[in-house]
């Protein structure tokens, strides 16, 4: 199976880089067209989208989508998928309702209490996960049903009007632009920085793209991979704190219509649900693209229905330009003209 | 022999292969090669790595369809070779990665390769099997879990699945490189036997004695290209090599170390215990290379994962006079592995970042890294090995098994290690690669880095090492010096020591896991079974003490018809599981069906509307489930998005048909499919049957042989002939088949078309089928275990109303119940993490 495809190659070579086009991530520059393409499709099928209203309108539940995402792309990386985020969500939002209980004053013991609630949840699934070896499907499905227990034990399953101050926090303006869209943008760079450009961070990625080697180099496996559970919750946390500010009553449940669209976001975004290498930008990208297709095919008066079903779409069509062999289809398909003649025992289908 | 083959010339040739091609993505793996073996002889296939060897045995096997070339067999000229059509006309291979499924018991591997007509003989099919593993002296025990099987006895078990189809063309890829010196002299008896028999046998080394001591003909190939085949005895050694590397090497090591007195020992360890090795003690002066030595399986490894600090031990390991723990070698000696795609290298990253990620602190500039830096400091070691590759990001899955060593080895010289402990170094590497390797290993030892060379090869620590020690059941048996190093020093001394009683040999290292009865049940796949039917009757027995209407008929009633359709459901969902895969879309699907129910199965339906109802429930199912299997399959999506993608795409179908709850079911059928015998549902006496045919089915029929093998080690699985494509997507058909049968339960539940029913199924199921001790990896389940898992979950949530619990306490006890049955099932399993 290894072929020597580097035979050829002076040994100089392996001191160069790859061009600039070849390093950019796939998933970046796909997401980055398909953003742009969605927002022309939008201009101009439904221009009604792209106005000021329904966009101020969409833009910050994308920042909360995008940096929920961010979480669960940290999670990905290390091969897993966490399935606690509508708990972890449900009750940042609960416990910054519930617990300021609409007094500024309360408001930052309030979230304080709801981040140290979140990292404990965090630290247990990185325990459970990276020591006892639990499955991530697992663990976190345990986790979010522990975690919506506390949602429930606090709240009743009532919901509660949310504090001004968090309001004008999440929900304001500046230049114009919502405050959630400024931190969606900061939590993107820091994860991007954090995982590229720290040694943490690509010791990370590493570790995420085989545990078993890293752990044989001599890297610290556990740490990094508990890292991804607690550094994802409060990512959640913040995403959450924010959900708390933009709506003004927000229920118990609140959190469940995240779990989804941060995979989704995740897959589109190019990191492979097996682990290794992330991409947050486009990640976040991802989340804008999501949101966006939501508001357009409002925009186009279709039904939540056809809304879900394009989502299913644009997710089976983002994983398959990852992962169908689409120059073996090419060359296969183009070929068979005129490679009729060509003997028989061609190429079985794909494994 | 020579008499043998001249008399054979003329004989027709059992497989002959021509004008074989196969490009990957372009790229040439073999260019007109053409093969042949006749009758009764040994023919030697001969190359470097990546010469095509195993890529012409594959498309001998029929695991790789080539783009040209014919291959005929016993004359017959063949359009299209499958692995099971190969099998069927006696083609059997034994490859240098055993073919096995790790998680079926040694009998169910035999069952699952070796076509029943070989195993039916004067005895019973018990009797064919164990004669078979005795045959080629195995000690395995026919229920073995295969996973727990030493590498040399998985290579036996495969030995022997081959021998006894009585092959016309046995291929043997590398046959030797797990096996001890016993081994192997069994191993040469038992191809000279199927020779004898009249067996054409192609044998594929590395090794040229053995080419001597074995076969009649040798073919040589290199880059994919044929070089040429001839008598073995008409060439010379020199002859050989020079077609297999196309230069004359002139000298493959590099000089030895010239000791000069009073250098000082860089090296010292005393009295070293550890797990599979006992009392190893060694000193090496500065600039010596160290060497491990002996039959495989003696603790040489377990030594070298000490030295690399990744076991726990006893006594001490002193570098430079200094004594180094286990934490502090973890961080500071560099280790190369043995298995380089498993332990040392990230096959997705490029191969910059896997030479870079062990230095990257040294490329930190105030609080980033560098990029800059760590291009040219990675460049430059890079280069000095000579790694071949189109640029540094190039990914290193790319490169060639030499270069990914090379890669292995740049990263250890760049984390300035105070020891370097290599593991096989040379395993599977090309012999221009091997003689740089020694090179950098000799002048990172003559820098005063003390270096250890664990090899199964002798001839390859005579010539690269000062000193070796060999090692038998874990000790150190003989300590050869200087020119004590020699090919012959050091087998006499490992088979010398292991004379009396070779199974000995393995003892260390199976001691620890004879099984006793319990034990054995305790880690099979129905102590979960046990676990559960207690835990329930503990949960019934306390429920009922505090409120006595718990055992009335009624609810006993309501819960055995709510554990129906969570059970339908969560048998699918094991089946995915099974796989390996995972099925998200269940929740929705059982949503859709009773959706579309609701538009057929009205209260004034006609009959043949109802049937036209089931009907098209049942097509919906069928599609859903083929789909699943085609995007897994065709469309290489993780069974996590394929089904992701189907689970937001059927709710939104569902959606679409109904805005909200709306469609009475028809209440004859609804009444129907609530039939009771006594108090008891039919629907749940249907659960219970399924699941015990399930059951029976996984156990003991192909389609669950195939299903388990799949979920195992999908590559082995292809490679004993199942069809893996079809099995998965049968399995998600299958899954989807038993979602129609829970839907049909659910509609009479509702008894109404609501879209916003059914996904919480989804998760429910799969929490029912962990706490069955069903693994999530695949390989290894039981229906039974689901079946109780769905009962205790329905029971919890009945028993929180009777104990007048809140709503919350049903999420907690959820939670709880799936965290701690995983964990208690994982610790039992001794199933630890991989890390």
């Amino acid at each position: 199976m290894a072929i020597d495809t580097a035979t050829d190659v002076p040994a100089t070579a392996v001191a160069s880089r790859a061009g600039l086009w070849a390093r950019t991530p796939r998933g970046l520059i796909t997401v980055t067209a398909a953003v742009v393409l969605l927002f022309a499709f939008s201009a101009i099928l439904a221009p009604s989208s792209v106005t000021k209203g329904p966009l101020l309108g969409m833009l910050p539940f994308a920042a909360v989508l995008a940096i929920v995402s961010l979480g669960q792309t940290l999670v990905v990386q290390q091969g897993g998928i966490d399935l606690s985020v509508p708990g972890a969500v449900s009750l940042t939002v609960v416990i910054a309702t519930h617990q300021a209980a609409g007094d500024d004053a309360r408001l930052l013991p309030a979230v304080l209490m709801a981040l140290a609630v979140l990292l404990v949840a965090g630290a247990v699934n990185g325990f459970v996960i990276g020591r006892l070896g639990l499955n991530p499907i697992i663990a976190t499905l345990g986790m979010n049903a522990l975690l919506y227990a506390v949602v429930l034990w606090l709240s009743g399953g009532i919901p509660r009007q949310t504090t001004d101050l968090l309001a004008n926090i999440a929900a304001g303006l500046t230049f114009g632009i919502p405050n959630a869209v400024f931190f969606a943008i900061v939590a993107t760079v820091v994860v991007t920085l954090a995982v590229k450009r720290t040694v943490s961070g690509r010791r990370f990625e590493a570790i995420g793209a085989n545990p078993v080697a890293a752990w044989a180099a001599g890297l610290r496996v556990r740490r990094h991979r508990t890292g991804a559970y607690m550094w994802a919750m409060v990512l959640y946390w913040l995403g959450g704190c924010l959900l708390a500010g933009i709506l003004n009553k927000p229920t118990a449940y609140q959190g469940d219509s995240y779990l989804l669209p941060s995979v989704a976001a995740v897959v589109l975004g190019g990191t492979s649900l097996l682990g290794g290498r992330g991409f947050p930008v486009a990640t976040a990208l991802a989340a804008l693209f999501l949101s966006q297709l939501d508001s357009f095919v409002l925009a186009l008066g279709v039904s939540f229905a056809a809304r879900t079903l394009v989502e299913a779409f644009a997710l089976a069509i983002g994983v398959a330009l990852y992962t169908v062999d689409w120059k073996g289809l090419r060359t296969r398909f183009l070929g068979s003209g005129k490679a009729s003649a060509a003997p028989p025992g061609a190429p079985a289908a794909g494994p | 022999m020579t008499e043998n083959t001249t008399t054979m010339v003329a004989t027709e040739a059992t497989m002959s292969l021509v004008g074989i091609s196969k490009y990957y993505s372009g790229v040439a793996a073999l260019m007109d090669v053409s093969f042949d073996v006749r009758p009764g002889e040994v023919h030697a296939l001969l190359g470097e790595n990546g010469a095509g060897k195993s890529t012409l045995m594959n498309v001998a096997s029929g695991t790789t369809q080539p783009d040209t070339g014919t291959i005929t067999i016993s004359g017959q000229t063949l359009e299209e070779l499958t692995p099971s059509l190969a099998s069927s006309l006696g083609i059997a291979i034994v490859h240098q990665h055993p073919a096995v499924l790790p998680d079926l018991t040694v009998a169910e591997n035999i069952r699952l390769a070796v076509p029943s007509r070989f195993l039916d003989g004067t005895g019973s099919r018990r009797e064919a099997m164990q004669a078979m593993l005795d045959d080629v002296g195995s000690s395995a025990h026919l229920e073995d879990r295969v996973g727990s099987l030493s590498i040399a006895q998985k290579h036996l078990l495969e030995l022997a699945k081959a021998l006894v189809m009585k092959p016309k063309v046995l291929i043997l890829d590398e046959p030797t490189a797990p096996l001890g010196q016993d081994s192997v002299q069994l191993l040469f008896d038992r191809v000279r036997t199927a020779a004898a028999a009249g067996t054409a046998i192609v044998y594929i080394t590395h090794r040229l004695a053995e080419v001597r001591e074995l076969a009649d003909r040798v073919t040589v190939l290199r880059d994919g290209k044929y070089r040429g085949t001839m008598e073995v005895a008409a060439i010379t050694d020199d002859e050989l090599l020079t077609l297999i590397v196309g230069r004359q090497l002139e000298s493959t090591f590099p000089p030895k170390h010239h000791s000069t007195e009073g250098t000082g020992t860089y090296l010292s360890i005393a009295r070293l215990t550890g797990p599979g090795f006992a009392d190893i003690s060694v000193q090496a002066q500065t600039g010596e290379i160290v060497g491990v030595a002996g039959v495989v399986g003696n603790g040489q490894s377990d030594l070298m994962a000490a030295l690399a600090g990744l076991a726990k031990f006893e006594g001490s390991i002193t570098v430079h006079s200094q004594e180094r723990s286990a934490k502090d070698l973890r961080e500071r000696a560099a280790y190369m592995p043995a298995d380089r795609h498993r332990e040392g290298l990230m096959m997705t990253l490029s191969v910059r970042e896997n030479a870079a990620v062990v230095a990257l602190q040294r490329f930190v500039r105030s609080f980033f890294m560098s990029s800059k830096e760590e291009v040219s400091t990675v460049g430059r070691e890079l280069t000095e090995l000579s790694v071949k590759a189109p640029n540094m990001d190039a990914n290193v899955a790319s490169l060639s098994g030499g270069n990914q060593q090379k890669v292995v080895m740049a990263r250890a010289l760049l984390s300035e290690p105070a020891l370097v402990v290599a593991d096989e170094p040379t395993q599977g590497v090309d012999v221009g690669a091997r003689a740089e390797i020694y090179r950098i290993l000799r002048e990172v030892a003559e820098d005063g880095t003390p270096v250890v060379v664990n090899s199964s090869d002798a001839k390859e620590l005579e010539g690269l090492c000062d000193r070796v020690i060999v090692m038998s059941r874990g000790r150190v048996v003989a300590e050869l010096v200087g020119e004590e190093v020699t090919e012959a020093r050091i087998v006499a001394a490992a088979v010398s020591a292991t004379a009396h009683g070779s199974a000995d040999a393995q003892q260390v290292k199976t001691t620890t896991r004879r099984s006793t009865r319990l034990s054995r049940f305790l880690q099979g796949d129905y102590s979960p079974v046990a676990i559960l039917a207690i835990v329930m009757l503990a949960l019934g027995a306390y429920v009922f003490s505090q409120n006595d209407r718990y055992l009335t008929a009624f609810n006993t009633t309501a819960i055995q018809g709510l554990v129906a359709a969570l059970g339908f459901i969560a048998m699918g969902q094991t089946i995915a599981l099974m796989t390996g895969g995972i099925d998200l879309s269940v929740g929705p699907l059982s949503g859709f069906l009773v959706v579309i129910a609701s538009f057929f199965i009205g209260v004034d339906s006609a009959f043949g509307q109802i049937a036209l109802g089931f009907i098209l429930m049942l097509l919906a199912a069928v599609i859903t489930g083929g789909l699943n299997g085609f995007l897994i399959r065709y469309g290489r999506f993780t069974p996590v998005a394929a089904t992701l993608a189907v689970y937001i795409g059927l709710q939104g179908l569902s959606y679409v048909l109904r805005d909200g709850p709306e469609g009475i079911i028809n209440a004859d059928v609804m009444a129907l499919i609530k039939t009771k015998v006594g108090p008891i549902p039919v629907a749940f006496i249907a659960l219970v049957i399924f699941a015990f045919l399930l059951e029976g089915a996984l156990r003991y029929t192909r389609w669950g042989l195939t299903l388990r093998a799949v979920g195992s080690d999908e590559e082995a699985a292809r490679r004993v002939g199942v069809h893996v494509n079809r099995t998965v997507l049968l399995a998600y058909l299958s899954v989807s088949l038993c979602v129609f049968l829970g839907a049909i339960l659910l509609m009479a539940q509702i008894g109404i078309g609501d879209p916003s029913q059914g996904a919480n199924f989804t998760l429910t199921s799969i929490t029912a089928v962990v706490l069955g001790g069903t693994s999530l990896l695949g390989g290894r389940g039981t229906f039974i275990g689901t079946l109780l898992g769905a009962g205790l979950i329905i029971q919890v949530l009945n028993a929180t109303t009777f104990l007048g619990l809140d709503q919350w306490s049903t999420y907690f006890f959820q939670g709880i119940l799936i965290v701690i049955a995983a964990i208690v099932y994982s610790q039992v399993r001794g199933r630890r993490a991989v890390v």
